[in-house]
This record gives structure tokens, sequence and C-alpha cells, in this order.
């Protein structure tokens, strides 16, 4: 990019600036305020405890961004540096005695950044291409994951795994590519033409569901398994095709304005609804925070707000609503992964343990550190993925050994456990949540039906 | 020789009375040509200034029952005695804590402290003799020390007259102080050699409503056996205040039991008490025996223990020559040491008294016998000691014999620090010269 | 983590110091890093290192070290920077020395009851890595989830439970310490306790690092305490509560904490994150834990209770279950944080009283807060004296700051005229230097920077800290000679 396409971005300066934040919607000084610099949220930090480096600690970004804004520092390269290597996990959210939202001051501080110095060269490319290109739109990304099953039935990926053709791809796409769930149909798309899938028995409410962009590709049978788990206790559940992609990989990118994009299409898509059941704890997490992108419009920010409190984790609302035990046995010894976005971002934790301890069989081990962040934290590991690899290396070696399987909330980590497992020999098996409570009811109609 | 001037000058600041010669001499030296007996810190401060600019050198002394403790001179100029420095300062008994004059003597403070139901939580020797400043000086703890700490953890401010006559003060009357360098651990153990201490304020603690002594005794002398018990001991979750193992020969003399013995003092309130003897009785291993003793004849056990080693108060050498030497290894490394020093019994003709600390790793020998064999054995148990990992301080011995056998051991690598504090503070090395490592 | 190759500097103390630890990723030399290195826990005083180094080992330290001292470069060492007293700031554009990276817990001996680290390891991972086995770790400041121990050895950290179990001093056996002109000394090695000599152990603890950089600790661990139980009591007048406070150690309990907390202080937990419904019109609360063999604490307990209500106790309770006690122990450890919910800033002192003066300390920094205007909470470490006056107030006020600070100075100025100290855990670092007269003589100040001479001569480590400035003392007049001769 040229200085002169620079100069056309900076102008004109926004009035709302703020020291050296320049750009419109900067970030919120209410959110450092609160910071007494008192240190409690390094231990909670994966950066900080991969470097021990304070600029890359929760309490060091804040310091930072407010010192941008003290006109202490510029927005430039090495400010972008610590902030991007955030994997905006949210622990340190969990861990402040004040409450200080650093998840947040970090979007904002990355909004800024990326109007600042655009992506470009190989990063932007591949920052754009995931972001603008693929995530936004359900059909490419149904595209993509049709050419994948294609690839992965047609034999063609043992064959690129035995010629070692795969060997040209980089290395950390290498071991994204070995994990591949093996792709089904999408749940959006199978259920395009249905307008309401009933509840079995009686109807106690209605919700709608967020089927995710990723999610609905690469791992539709959760999609199934929830929509099943909803349906078995008394939901009818609707599919709105308007929606679209969350947006949070956006803006944990600091491309606000696509996500400001997605939002108000989500809100649109959602507005006849009272719940709007989410399995993806990124995803959800994003969505009860959508206001934080309407600052400045406070029409939109009432809207969004609204919008948020009808969002709902489906194990909280699952605990919340209640839930039929199952009955079949399923005999497993398992280990539950507390998602950032879901243990930090949204508080919830025992919830899905009380779920997972509501089936016959399960025994569950404890994980050490099990609210610790994984390393994948969206799009993270492609574009940080030394990093992303050292988060999941101290994540892996807190795995206890004795388990058949990882339980979680959340796809990202399910890709990244999953990457885990196969880089360090394990032998685990990743499931979501309400799959392991899917299978139980199951078995348990498999066996009824083998008895009647 | 003091001067007659400089002998004038001291009796502008001290009666007449305040001031003797010193005819008599000490066969464990550290004495003075001239015996001071300051009544105030005013008074100290002028003998230590006086001699301090006029190139005298002084020997401090409490209640002496640590006169053969170190020093290499048989006579300085002055000797200070705080024996008539004395008296309680201050006590508020619902802050726990007393300021007391350094020459005040250990028990007189400890009856003082009995009718609040409080104490002082130091169990050093000689308590009748021994004055808090001379124990404080020295750093000296017993075997409660396990439960209760040393002195560097009961004292929490000093005020100490430096050589030129400044009074510093450090620490405070507070149990918590983090405000500038802990220089009272400076002073702690220090023996004399950087100031004269004048006052101490200590933190107290109340006597336990319940007391008890517990002696576990191994007659087949089995040590594999008594560490093992003395690791299930600490592994427990029993808090003894002592777990002090006694030589067969100590133990003889304390509780009439002719084996190895664990003295283990319970001091809490009754039930704790009551359910820690149950406690030991049921873990105790099938070679062991256990005789548990009510709080009057702890007493008297403690009272003999406190009282076995060797008194530098003594005017004339008792026939047998004594020794005593301080050990400190690593906690049961203690079981070793005291094992091999048996052996030095036979083998240079002398009778050993020790006992070790399995939970705090001090322990102490003390060796009576022909002059040479104990100096033999004394270099002796050094090399036991290093042996181990540790080090060993020679508590007391004639003056004679210190000459001979090493009271400090080597210099450790970082000597160049203490010299650098000892030029510091004293200069002109006007107190208790040569008493301290490496001729500090 | 940059994968950088080359250092984009010219000078060539970085360079050097870069060669030293091994390259890019072990030094931090431009702004917008460095930044995040200018204050600590203690966020009145700024100031910018000149780098930041990481050294993975002693022998990487002392290197630094030498190089620092020979090239006249000042220099300090930093463990999580969480002190509360501006210690780790690096006023002289120091080159900061992370002790971060040196973070292995190299051996446990539980057998001898003691245990070695490196200084960047976290107090509360030591007691973590040795729990499942009955041990702990005792000293426990708040800050004690993060915070390392090489740091709690530099400021002689206290915590809730020093009042039974001691401070950090009484904990530490043996050091590794680089000296300030690099070399390396081993102080109570084994962790044999009373080391023939004067006690450096004792002195190195507690001197805010400026007599040398810990690079190896050897700590006592505990074994836990078999039984455990807290009361909680409140108060409708003060000198009930510090009556009560009195006669519970005069009974012969030695409680493992003791803690109060005043009709303000009672607001703003109350108001934060961990609320446990004090009632709001109390003037005290107290906190009273015991611990030991499980067989004994009925007894103390009973006595406890029975001797709140002697002192008019409005309500006095044993906790139930374990859920409620520590319920009752979150909404206290997180104190000085939930001043945040009543105030937009606060400044938190740390004096120490002798107990009994607690009813007069209290009235007077109540007249304190009334002249200047701004609410004062009080928490206190009441079984050890240790008084924490929260001073209330809004930065944005112009010249609130101020006015806040020298509240806080009169506070401490009153406890150090009832015989007490002007820091009990915090240390004195930047922020009490001037406090310092409060307890101390110039003469007593120069005692203790003599010793420093001894350790640190060319005061080219941590200077500026713990002590005044040179006033009319004798540390003037030795500059004075100093400038004269050069």
């Amino acid at each position: 990019m040229s200085v002169r396409e620079l100069d056309l971005k900076q102008e004109p300066p926004c009035t709302s600036g703020l020291g050296n934040y320049l750009w419109s919607d900067p970030p919120d000084e209410k959110k450092w305020a609160d910071c007494v610099h008192c240190g409690m949220c390094l231990e909670s930090c994966p950066t900080y405890e991969q470097t021990g480096q304070e600029q890359h600690s929760p309490r060091g970004r804040v310091h930072l961004i407010k010192s941008v804004a003290e006109g202490k520092l510029q927005v430039n390269e090495q400010f972008m540096d610590p902030v991007f290597q955030c994997l905006d996990c949210r622990a340190c959210t969990t861990a402040c005695p004040a409450d200080v939202d650093v998840g947040g001051l970090i979007e904002e501080a990355r909004g800024q950044i990326r109007q600042a110095m655009p992506l470009t060269g190989v990063k932007g490319a591949i920052s754009k291409f995931f972001l603008h290109d693929l995530f936004p739109h359900q059909n490419r990304l149904n595209t993509l994951g049709g050419l994948l099953k294609f690839y992965q039935k047609s034999g063609m990926q043992k064959a690129v795994r035995k010629t070692k053709l795969i060997n040209i791809m980089p290395k950390h796409l290498v071991d994204m590519e070995s994990i591949m769930p093996e792709v089904k149909e999408p749940v959006k798309k199978k259920y395009q033409d249905v307008k309401v899938i009933k509840a079995k028995g009686e109807t106690k409410q209605e919700v709608a569901m967020l089927t995710g962009c990723v999610m609905d590709v690469m791992f539709s049978d959760i999609n199934e398994s929830t929509i099943n788990v909803l349906t078995r206790n008394g939901n009818d559940v609707v599919i709105p095709q308007s929606q679209t992609c969350c947006g949070a990989l956006h803006v944990h990118a600091g491309d606000r304005d696509m996500g400001r994009k997605l939002a108000k299409q989500n809100m649109e898509a959602f507005k006849d609804f009272d719940k709007v059941i989410v399995n993806a704890a990124g995803c959800g997490c994003m969505m009860k925070e959508y206001a934080e992108l309407f600052k400045e419009d406070p029409e939109l920010h009432a809207k969004a707000e609204e919008f948020s409190e009808k969002v709902e984790d489906i194990s909280k609302f699952l605990h919340d609503t209640g839930y039929e035990k199952p009955k079949a046995e399923m005999n497993t010894r398992i280990t539950y992964h507390d998602a950032c976005h879901l243990a930090h971002g949204q508080g919830i934790r025992q919830q899905p343990r009380d779920i997972l301890l509501d089936i016959p069989g399960v025994d569950m081990v404890h994980m050490p550190n099990s609210d610790r962040c994984c390393g994948s934290a969206g799009i993270y590991n492609i574009t940080n993925p030394e990093m992303a690899n050292a988060v999941l290396e101290s994540k892996m070696e807190n795995v206890p050994d004795d388990v058949e399987m990882i339980s979680m909330g959340n796809p990202g980590c399910m890709l990244q456990m999953a990457m885990g497992v196969q880089k360090y020999g394990r032998n685990q098996k990743i499931v979501h949540t309400v799959q392991l409570l899917d299978w139980a009811y199951q078995k348990e109609d498999g066996v009824k039906e083998g008895k009647e | 020789m003091i001067a007659a001037e400089s002998l004038n000058e001291l009796k502008t600041n001290l009666r007449e009375d305040q001031i003797s010669k010193n005819e008599d001499s000490s066969p464990f030296g550290n004495s003075g040509d001239m015996v001071v007996f300051p009544e105030t810190e005013e008074e100290i401060a002028a003998v230590l200034k006086h001699a301090d600019s006029n190139g005298l050198t002084i020997n401090i002394i409490g209640g002496g029952t640590k006169r053969g403790f170190g020093g290499l001179i048989e006579k300085t100029d002055i000797l200070l005695s705080l024996e008539k420095y004395t008296g309680i300062v201050e006590h508020t008994p619902g802050d726990m804590t007393l300021t007391v004059k350094a020459g005040t003597r250990f028990k007189d403070l400890q009856d003082y402290l009995a009718q609040h139901n409080q104490k002082i939580s130091l169990d050093p020797y000689w308590q009748e003799n021994a004055t808090i400043g001379g124990i404080i000086a020295v750093n000296e703890s017993g075997p409660k020390r396990l439960g209760y700490g040393s002195a560097r953890d009961a004292v929490i401010g000093l005020r100490t007259v430096y050589p030129d006559g400044k009074v510093i003060r450090s620490g405070g009357r507070v149990v918590k102080n983090v405000a500038g360098y802990d220089m009272n651990k400076l002073f702690i153990g220090a023996m004399g050699t950087l100031g004269v201490i004048s006052e101490i304020t200590l933190k107290l603690r109340p006597i336990p409503k319940c007391e008890s002594l517990v002696l576990v005794s191994f007659p087949k002398g089995n040590l594999e056996g008594i560490k093992a018990f003395a690791v299930k001991v600490l592994d427990s979750m029993i808090e003894p205040v002592s777990l002090e193992l006694l030589n067969p020969a100590l133990s003889v003399k304390l509780a009439g039991i002719n084996a190895y013995t664990i003295a283990m003092s319970f001091e809490d309130v009754e039930s704790s008490v009551r359910y820690q003897e149950e406690f030991v009785s049921n873990m105790l291993p099938d070679d062991a025996k256990l005789l548990i003793s009510p709080k009057e004849k702890a007493d008297l056990f403690w009272h003999r223990f406190y009282r076995h080693i060797p008194n530098g108060l003594d005017g004339e050498l008792p026939i047998q020559t004594e020794a005593s030497i301080k050990i400190g290894t690593v906690n049961l490394e203690a079981v070793n040491v005291l094992n091999e020093t048996e052996l030095l019994q036979d083998q240079f003709n002398v009778e050993i008294e020790s006992h070790g600390g399995l939970g705090h790793g001090l322990s102490q020998v003390t060796i009576r016998g022909a002059e040479s064999d104990v100096a033999n054995a004394a270099a002796q148990v050094r090399q036991i000691a290093e042996k181990a990992g540790g080090y060993a301080i020679v508590k007391h011995l004639p003056l004679k014999l210190r000459k001979k056998v090493e009271v400090w051991g080597n210099k450790p690598s970082y000597f160049f620090l203490l010299q650098g504090i000892k030029t510091k503070v004293d200069p002109n090395k006007t107190l208790n010269p040569n008493r301290f490592i490496g001729g500090i | 983590m940059r994968t950088k190759d080359r250092i984009k500097s010219q000078d060539k103390h970085i360079l050097n110091l870069a060669e030293i630890v091994g390259g890019t990723r072990s030094i931090l030399y431009q702004k917008e890093d460095l930044v995040a290195y200018d204050c600590d826990g203690f966020t009145i005083h700024k100031h910018l290192p000149k780098a930041v180094v990481f050294p993975k080992n002693t022998q990487e330290v002392a290197e630094i070290v030498k190089y620092c001292s020979e090239n006249n470069l000042p220099f300090l060492a930093r463990g999580a920077g969480t002190g509360l007293s501006g210690g780790a700031i690096p006023l002289n554009g120091e080159i900061i020395i992370s002790m971060v990276r040196m973070k292995k817990l190299i051996s446990v001996d539980l057998e001898n009851r003691r245990a070695v680290v490196e200084p960047g390891f976290v107090n509360l991972k030591l007691t973590n890595s040795i729990s499942d086995k009955g041990y702990y770790y005792a000293p426990d400041p708040s800050s004690q989830y993060c915070c390392t121990i090489g740091g709690n050895v530099a400021e002689n950290a206290g915590g809730a439970h020093c009042l039974k179990y001691g401070v950090t001093t009484n904990h530490i056996l043996g050091l590794e310490v680089v000296m300030p002109n690099g070399e390396i000394v081993e102080i109570g090695k084994d962790g044999i306790p009373d080391a023939p000599g004067y006690d450096l152990l004792g002195l190195i603890t507690g001197s805010e690092g400026t007599l040398g950089i810990v690079t190896k600790i050897t700590v006592r661990v505990l074994k836990n305490p078999e039984g455990k139980q807290t009361v909680l009591a409140y108060f409708d007048r003060v000198e009930d509560g510090s009556q009560a406070v009195s006669d519970i150690i005069s009974a012969g309990i030695v409680p493992a904490a003791l803690e109060m907390m005043d009709k303000t202080a009672i607001e703003g937990v109350e108001a934060a994150a961990f609320p446990v419904g004090h009632p709001k019109d109390i003037e005290a609360v107290l906190l009273i834990e015991v611990d030991g063999i499980a067989a004994g604490i009925e007894e103390q307990i009973d006595q406890i209770l029975e001797v709140c209500r002697k002192r008019n106790v409005r309500e006095v309770r044993a906790a139930g279950s374990e859920e409620e006690r520590a319920r009752w122990w979150a909404n206290r450890k997180t104190g000085f944080g939930a001043m945040g919910a009543i105030s937009p800033d606060y400044l938190v002192q740390d004096g120490v009283i002798p107990r009994s003066k607690l009813p007069d300390v209290l009235s007077r920094i109540n007249q304190i807060s009334s002249e200047s205007g701004l609410r004062i909470a009080n928490i206190f470490h009441a079984g050890d004296g240790n008084l924490h006056p929260l001073v209330l107030f809004d930065a944005r006020i112009p010249g609130e700051s101020e006015k806040a600070l020298e509240a806080g100075s009169q506070c401490l100025k009153v406890c150090a005229d009832v015989g007490g100290t002007i820091t009990g855990e915090h240390g004195v670092g930047i922020e009490k230097r001037e406090e310092m007269r409060f307890v101390f003589t110039e003469e007593e100040i120069a005692a203790q920077t003599d010793i420093r001479e001894v350790f640190n001569p060319h005061n080219l480590l941590n200077a500026g800290k713990l002590f005044p400035s040179p006033g009319r003392c004798a540390e003037v007049k030795k500059e004075m000679k100093a400038q004269a001769i050069s």
C-alpha cells in the first residue's frame, strides 16, 4: 500500500479520537480506569506464561493501550505485536479482582491498528481470504466443505498423505489437515426447507439456533446432535436461513466494520425469537457482546443489548430449562476442557460438567488448569502458529493419560485439541458436550428398540 | 594495661564503685584488666566511646555462661559487664511484647512473665545464669526451636550501642516490620563484635495450657528404625514442639534410660495433647519403649537438660576437660552425626553426651576427658560434621585449648562481606576482638 | 514472541547484553516494549528502563551484573512486578533483570521439610506442588497467585497467616546470591540453619533488592494443620472488637489469622464481587481462624465465642461449612480491590501498631479523614497489628491525589507515633522513603546505608530505594566528598 493510500485512509481524523488513537471507535477509557496494575492477571495469561514478558501480559497490554491514549506511544508495528499476540482467551478477566475488560480493550485496539495499518502481504491475503471471502459466505464454505468431503471420500486424502505431497504445505497447515473432521452435510442446508423442526413429544417452547459458519461445515454432526438434544427435551427448533457468521473472528482480527455488518444481519435474522441457542462458545460470547460494537450508535447499542439477552449457550440452556437424564450407560472415562469463551467469556463452568455427570457410566477425571487456553483462539493458530503451538503443548501436558475422550463446548478448541492429540501421540477422542448427551440418548433408544 | 588518665576519664562518666580493677583470671579468658558495670545506656555508650577513641579493647560479659565460647585473648583492656544493667523496660500484656535490658537473667524474665501466663519462646541452657543479652548475642536455642523458632524469630527490636557510642535502634515494638534493612538479624548471633546490645524487644507466646513429655526409646539402637520413626512423626498431623534425639549417655543422665531416646514435647490445649500422646503410642515401633510424663516430671527433665552442658561461669576448671560443640546439618543427618560421634568415646577415651534436633538439624555434643583427648575428639567432631555436609562450632572450651582447636572452622567464601560489615561498624576492632569467625 | 533475529539497535550495551542472554528473545529495548516495565504494583512513579533482559540461569545473571558493574550501568532485579511500594521501578533508567524465566522448582525434600526454587517460581505454585503430600509453604501474601518467591524474599512478604507462622524471613533457609560485582555466593548451604558468621540470610531477606540478586532459594515447607475453623464476629463498637482481639490472645490462643474490617471497608466488600451479607450498621467485623490438631480446635473455638460475648458482640458464629469459610475469606482477601466498588481510586497504606493502640489510632485516622475530606477504610491484620488504611479518592479531581498521598502519610505518622512502624509487609521502596524519618534517625539510616555500601559500594543496584533522599544526613557529606574527589 502506498503512502498516499494510507493518508487517504486516515482522512479525516475522527473527532472522537483519543490521544494517538485517531480513528473512530477508540478503546474505552473506562475499561482501563479500573486497572490498578496489581498483576493478579499475569499467571492466567498463556502468552505471559510462554514469554515471561510484560508487554505480552494482560496488564502490560492494558498499560500499552492506555499509553497510546496518553500520547506516549504511537499506533505502530511495535504496538501491534503485543496487541495481536493476545489469544483473546479472557482468562485475565476471570483473574482480575477489579473486573477489567481486557478482552474488550484488545479488540478495540485491534480495530485502531487495522485502520492505521491495513494488512498487506501474505498475512493480509490469508486474513482477507478467511475473513472476507470465506466465513461470511455460507455457500462458499459449503463448497469448500464439499470439496473437503470429496477430498476425503475420493481417497485423495490418502493419496496426498501417502505421496508426501502434503509436505509442501506449511508445517502448521499440515498438522491441521491431518485432523480435519469428516465432513457431512451442513444442517442449515439440510433443513433449508423445514420451517420448524418439531419437538419430540410435547412442545415446551420454540428456540432459534445459530448453526455457525465453520461449525456447520466441519462439525455438522454436532449441529445434528444439538437439534436432537433440543427436540428431545421439548423444544421446537428453527434455523433462520438469513443468519450468518457471528463475526467473532473479524472482531478478534480488528475488522470491526465487518463485525458490525454481520452483527446487524444476525440481529435481524433472529429478531422474532426469544431464545437463540448457540453450541459454539466463541460465537455465543461474541453475540453476547454485540453491544460493544455499537458504542457510537445508541439505537443499535440498545438493540444489541436486547439481542444479547436472548443468546444462550446450549449447556446453560439445557441446565436452566431442564433436560431428561439419559438412562443408557456410556461407560467411558473422560475429561473436560473449559473453552475460554465459555468459562471466562460467559462464566459457564459447572453446567456442562453437570450434564456430563448426569450421563450414566461417565467417569470424569479432573484436568489440571482445565480453563487454560488451548491455543486455538479463532484463527490465531493460523496467524500465530508458533505461539499457538507452545500454548497447545502446555495444554496437552495437562490432559490426563488415562481418559478416552476430551469433552468441550467450542469447535475451534475441538480442532486444536484434535491436533494436539495427534501431534503428541495421544489417543483421546475429541467430543462436544452435546454429542455425548445425544449419543447417550441414542443408545438408550437403541436399547429400547432392541428390547421391544 | 589501661592508663591512669584513661581511668580518670572513665570516672567522669561512671561512679567509682562501677569500676574496678580485675585481678581474677578465668581459665576461659575473655576477661579484662578492668571491669566496668554500667547501669544506664548512656554509661555503656560512654565506656564504648572512650575505649574506641583511645585505642582500647573491650570484652562484653553478661551472666558469664558463654565465656568459653570463642575468643583468643585472655584479657582486653576493659571487661564490660552488663550484670547491673537489668530490668524490664516495658511489658504490654495485651500486645504480648516485652522490652528488657540486656543484663536481665533469663529465668527472672520467665518467672515474671509466668504471672501473665506468657513466656519468651526460647529454651536456652543455664537459664538461671544466662542473660537475655548473651542469649541473643550468641543466638542460642534449644530443642523447642522446632516448635517456636529461634532468637531471630522471637526478637522484634534491639537497641545496640555502636563502638563510637551511637545508639542504633533496629526493628521496633511491633511484630511485623519491614521498614529498612532487618538490622536485628545482623546483631543476633554477632558475638558482640558489632555493638553492645542494650535493649531487646521480644514477642511473647502464651504459656500452653497443657504440656507433656513423651520419651520414645530404642533399646536396640537401630538407627534406621529411629530415623524411620522420626520421618513418620514429621509426616503425620501431630505437632511436637521438640523432636530431640538423645544419645544413651545423656538419656541415662536425664531420664534413667540407657538407650537412644527421642524427646517429644507436646504443648497445647489438653484435648490436643492427649490426642497426640495417644497418636504416638499407636504408632510406636515394636522395638521401642514409651514413657509419657506429665508437666511436673517434664519440667524436671527439661531442668536437667538445660544444665547438662558445661558452664563458662565456673571459676576453676573441673578435673576432666570439657568441650561443647554445636553442629549444624540437614535435619535428619543429625541421627548419623550422633551415631558417629558415639564412636569417639572408645577412640579417644572420652565421655560423650549428645543430642540432635531431627526437625531443625542442630546437634550438640559435649565431650569430657583428658585435655589432649578432648582436643583431638573435638577436631574429629568437626570432620564428622563436615563429612555430613554441615559445620561445627566449638561452644565451650578452655582458652588454652581454643588456641589449638579452631573454634569456627573455615571461613566461608563470602567472608569478605562479614569482614566488610565488621570494618564498617567497628573499624578499630574495639569490641570482643577475635571472638568471632575468621578473627573478627 | 517475535521472530526477528537481529537487534535493531546501535547501542553497544544493548548488543553486548543481548549476546550474554543469547539473542533477541531475551532482551527488550524498544520503547513500546519497555513501557510495560515503567512501574510495578505502585503506579504513582514511572520511569522507562534502558532495557529488560531475561536470563535463564545464575551464570547469565552473574555475567549481566558484571557487565553492568564494569560499565557503570545502573541495574535492578524484577520478579512479577506486584510490589506495592515501587521497589522494581527503574528510577534511574536501569537495566531490568527479569527473573521470571528462572522459574523452576529445583528440588523438594519433604523428610527434611525444605524445597529449593528458582527466584521466578510463583509462590502459590510451591504449595500446589506439595499439597497432595500434605505440605505447604506458609507465607501467603494476597498476590500469591502470581508473585514470585524471589520477590517475596526481596520484600520479606507477609500475608494473612503470618500471625502464627511468621513472614518470609522465618521460612528462608538458604540463598544463592549474585553480588553487585557479579560474584556468586551461597549463604546457608543446603538450608542448614545458623551458618557461622553474621546472619546475611536475615539481612538480605527484605533488603528490597539493594544488596544482591537472589538466584536460588531454599525454603522451609510445613505440614498442613490437621484441622481449621473460622469464627465471624460483629461488633457495634470498634473498642469492643479490638478489646476482643487482645482478650483472645491473652487467653492463650494463637490464631492462625485474626482480621478486622471497619464500617467503610465492610461497605466496600459488600458492594464488590464477594458479598457475604455483613450487616450495614456494624462498626467492626472480626474474622478469626484457628488451626492445628483437630482434637484441640473445638476447645479454642468455644473460648473465642465466650471472649467475644463478654465484649458485647452483636453476633458471633463459627463457619458452618468449608464453603461458608471460603466465602468469608474470599470476601476479606479481595478487600483492597473491592474498594473500587465504592471509589474510583484508592491508596493503600501499610502501618503497624501495637494491638492495644487500635481504638486510639482509629480515632486519629478518622480525624485525618474528616480533615482531608477523604473517606478512609480500614482493613486490619488485627492479630499482628498490621493496619491497612485505604484512602479513597478520585484522581480525576485536580489536587485530590496529592491530598490522598498526604492523608496516607499522616496515617503512617500516627502509626509511628504510637510506637509502631510505617510498613509491615509492603516495603519502603519509593513510596515511603521520606516516611523512614518517622521511625529512624539520620544516624540510624546511615547505619543501614553503611551496610549497603559493603554489598553495593557503587550503588548501581536498585539505587534510590528504601532510604530517604540524602537530606541533612551524612550521605550528603559523603556525596559531596565523592564529587570533590571525582
